[in-house]
């Protein structure tokens, strides 16, 4: 039966054109304008490290002047100082740790026809590649060693690698970055983690941003003094030079500690207020603040990864998607109405109210998944349209798997919900009054 | 009017006029809303730099590869000067740290006073070594530009020595001293305590909007600090085109100063049309998305009510004949469709004023939107009675047509 009403189903579809495609395109636009925000949404607020989320942690301390605190105030920025940073570093508490900075240095390729360009990085410590889970294409990140001795080393991602090497593997040949001779160590398979949680601050397009070209070692960084290449908040005054910036209360390093389980964070947050009061010994950290840990989901949020307006974009569409459906019961009462005659006749010959039920759901069903598959290929293009408006929106307006099923799931959905009071509706005839008047 | 007639035949059979009534509640409470949310972006984004002829001025970054001592550097910037400036079509070359829009710039605490505990304020500070004013056509209200022997040359990894004299903005100075009217003269602290740094102010434009731009009234509180400085990694310059000439200036420009260069240099060029989009894209993005959905809306809604009456209409065909045969003129026929569509938008408007009074609720505590004014509420309101005469005269024209004789036969 469930075929032949399906084809019943198929075939009404032709009976009214213009409601059905009313119909249609009423379920469609719905359909397509709430997945394309929610899609957005999905993929903003995702997981980006599920495995490990919650044993990668942002450690952070309130360094801010006491003048003008209160207690409870907000914390003055979401980075560390140098001098934190490298604590940290060297405490060797938790399992992994790293401290990250931005950089921005020109290359020279040394061919003819590629010019020098300016490339866009990191400089973390060797750490880094495994707390984050970054896919090595060539080679490895660095050692400890080079860590220490400030090496230089330097790691790839691939599309930088293919531009200037094709497709052969540069571990070991030497390039000039920054004015130096590095030597490539490795080169990072595509590596499109989203959120870009590992470093939110500090980039063009926050948490959105396209993959960093190069890696070299924290240590190195500040050897060779290259300028950072992101936020810095500074609250005092320091004299000029290098060193004192280093020595200054300015905030402007990322860190992560990695634990081996989650239940290590107790421990690492007793670690953090016992370091933070020896500190306080030395004269700093006078606010006293509480001092703060974030695992990765925290601190996505912490940082409000997921923008407003993607959340009212999403609210509204969703908001119409239940005008749509309004609208559809309409139609369907419209369209169903009509048949009325046709109802009186089958119910006349035998057929039960649970039969006709299900007739004329099918048929919805039928309206939907027609609905749905119109109603993908309009957010693929609404998708194609927002990605198009900017590099951080291109990154996100992807649709994956559960995304497509979601579709189809919320389109059938959608038209077998709009379906019932009509359906329902339709059952009520009365056979006798429907033979009478014919 | 036959309004008791309507309204009891209306709640004999009362799911399509509640769908078309919801429908209407739902359409107002998203459109409202919406386009609210529409015009405050666009206002944001039409919000002026403070730049005279913006669309012909542009950002040039030289970053060498190597990089000499003090004097080599300030020799340098005077080379790359000259060059500039001999580019046919410059009307005006200028050094300048950071552009408006461009949101990436130095932000500084301010203080009236040395001895005060917490900051007045803040303020973005655009350092050159030229005149701004001239290269961007800022308007002067008070004092003066600077001159020239007012113009520190510091060699910025060495020293920390910093200008005496800055130009602010008008709001600056009006949130810096409340009440005063004119701000030459004064004098405020760059940071607070001992070793806040002075400086006086000579003189007072009219706006300059900060590299974020941002909408709070921060977003207008710039410094002009006059310094000529080495010791950083890039040379950034701002230049103005003769008008319509910018896309031919820029690529002479670019070409001009790779030619003069000694050493291989990166030159980094941006518009200040660029800066704009790239500063407004999610704003506009916004609104393009949020105009979209209100467009597909008012349609939706309005095939709506047209298929609602179509439906009513084709079920009262019999009942219209008995009416018109029994001395109905068509206008009544036409009335009371018109009349009955009016009642359900009415009721449906009422709701949608409510919801979308709770909607804005919603918007503003959980998103941190703005509060909907009470304007466009009664333009919706108005909009959708006019929607809702509008889709229904179709329908009951078609209605009224019915000829008497449709009584008598009995489909």
């Amino acid at each position: 039966m469930f075929q032949y009403y399906f084809k019943l189903g198929v075939r009404s579809l032709r009976r009214n054109p213009a409601l059905t495609a009313l119909m249609v395109l009423t379920l469609a636009v719905g359909v397509a304008a709430s997945v394309a925000t929610l899609t957005i949404l999905h993929v903003m607020s995702g997981d980006p490290i599920p495995d490990k989320s919650a044993r990668l942690f942002v450690p952070l301390f309130d360094n801010g002047p006491t003048e003008g605190y209160k207690p409870g105030d907000e914390p003055n920025d979401n980075q560390l100082s140098y001098r934190d940073a490298v604590n940290l570093l060297n405490s060797k508490v938790g399992e992994r740790r790293t401290a990250i900075y931005g950089v921005a240095l020109p290359i020279e390729p040394g061919r003819k026809d590629i010019g020098a360009f300016i490339a866009q990085g990191l400089a973390p410590t060797g750490d880094f590649f495994n707390m984050v889970d970054a896919p090595f294409l060539y080679g490895q990140g660095w050692s400890p060693a080079d860590d220490k001795a400030a090496a230089d080393v330097v790691v790839l991602n691939r599309k930088l690698a293919e531009k200037l090497y094709g497709a052969t593997n540069p571990v070991g040949q030497r390039m000039s970055l920054g004015g130096f001779q590095y030597q490539i160590v490795g080169v990072l398979d595509t590596w499109n983690v989203v959120p870009r949680f590992h470093r939110i601050i500090g980039n063009d397009e926050g948490a959105f941003d396209e993959e960093d070209q190069i890696f070299i070692p924290f240590s190195n960084g500040i050897r060779h003094e290259y300028q950072r290449n992101g936020s810095t908040s500074c609250t005092g005054d320091f004299a000029p030079g290098f060193q004192s910036f280093l020595d200054s209360e300015c905030t402007w390093v990322q860190a992560w500690i990695e634990t081996r389980s989650v239940a290590d964070r107790a421990e690492l947050q007793s670690f953090m207020d016992s370091y933070a009061t020896e500190q306080r010994k030395l004269g700093r950290l006078k606010r006293a603040a509480p001092n703060k840990l974030y695992d990765v989901r925290e601190w996505l949020d912490h940082m409000k990864v997921v923008g407003n307006d993607s959340k009212l974009s999403a609210w509204l569409a969703f908001g119409f998607l239940v005008l749509c459906l309004v609208n559809t019961i309409g139609l369907l009462l419209a369209k169903f109405s009509v048949r009325a005659s046709e109802v009186g006749i089958r119910r006349a010959l035998g057929a039960s109210r649970r039969e006709i039920f299900n007739q004329f759901l099918i048929e919805t069903t039928v309206v939907g998944l027609v609905g749905g598959a119109l109603g993908l290929l309009l957010a693929f293009g609404a998708l194609a349209l927002i990605a198009a408006q900017s590099k951080a929106l291109t990154v996100v307006a992807h649709m994956d798997w559960v995304m497509l099923l979601t579709t189809f799931a919320m389109a059938v959905g959608s038209a077998v919900l709009a379906g019932l009071l009509p359906t329902w509706r339709a059952c009520q005839v009365t056979p006798a009054l429907q033979l009478k008047s014919q | 009017m036959e309004i008791r007639p309507i309204l009891s035949a209306l709640l004999r059979n009362k799911t399509g006029p509640v769908l078309v009534a919801v429908q209407v509640a739902l359409s107002l409470a998203i459109l409202a809303n919406a386009l609210h949310i529409v015009q405050v972006r666009q206002a944001v984004s039409a919000r002026t730099s403070g730049l005279a002829a913006e669309q012909d001025v542009f950002a040039l970054q030289i970053r060498p590869m190597q990089r000499g001592g003090h004097e080599e550097q300030l020799a340098g910037q005077a080379r790359q000067t000259a060059t500039l400036r001999a580019v046919p079509g410059v009307l005006s070359v200028a050094g300048s740290s950071q552009m408006p829009l461009s949101r990436s710039g130095n932000y500084n605490s301010l203080s009236v006073d040395r001895k005060q505990v917490n900051q007045t304020t803040g303020a973005s500070v655009y350092r050159s070594a030229d005149s701004l004013i001239k290269t961007w056509g800022l308007q002067l209200v008070e004092g003066r530009d600077f001159l020239p022997g007012e113009i520190p040359i510091i060699d910025q990894s060495t020293s920390d020595e910093s200008p005496k004299v800055v130009i602010i903005t008008r709001k600056l100075g009006e949130k810096m001293w409340p009440g005063s009217t004119s701000f030459v003269g004064k004098t405020m602290y760059f940071g607070t305590g001992e070793m806040a740094r002075e400086a006086q102010v000579v003189g007072v434009i009219e706006k300059l909007q900060t590299p974020g731009a941002q909408i709070t009234e921060t977003g207008e509180q710039s410094i002009l600090l006059p310094i000529r400085a080495t010791g950083g990694k890039t040379d950034n310059y701002t230049l103005r085109a003769e008008p319509g000439q910018l896309d031919r200036v820029i690529k002479e420009a670019e070409a001009a100063v790779r030619a003069a260069s000694p050493t291989p240099v990166i030159v980094r060029i941006k518009t200040m049309n660029e800066f704009r989009t790239t500063r407004y894209r999610a704003d506009n993005a916004l609104a393009w998305m949020l105009v979209t959905v209100s467009v597909l809306l008012l349609l939706i809604t309005s095939s709506g009510i047209v298929g609602m009456a179509s439906l009513w209409v084709t079920q009262r065909r019999k009942q219209i004949g008995v009416r018109r045969a029994l001395g109905a003129r068509r206008v009544d026929i036409l009335r009371y469709f018109i009349t009955e569509n009016i009642m359900i938008t009415s009721i449906g408007v009422a709701a949608g004023v409510l919801l979308a009074l709770a909607l804005n609720q919603l918007l503003v505590s959980s998103l941190e939107m703005a509060r909907l004014p009470a304007g466009y509420l009664i333009a919706g309101a108005g909009v959708f009675w006019a929607l809702g005469v509008a889709a229904v005269y179709g329908p009951a024209w078609r209605a009224a047509s019915i000829s008497p004789a449709t009584a008598t036969r009995s489909a």
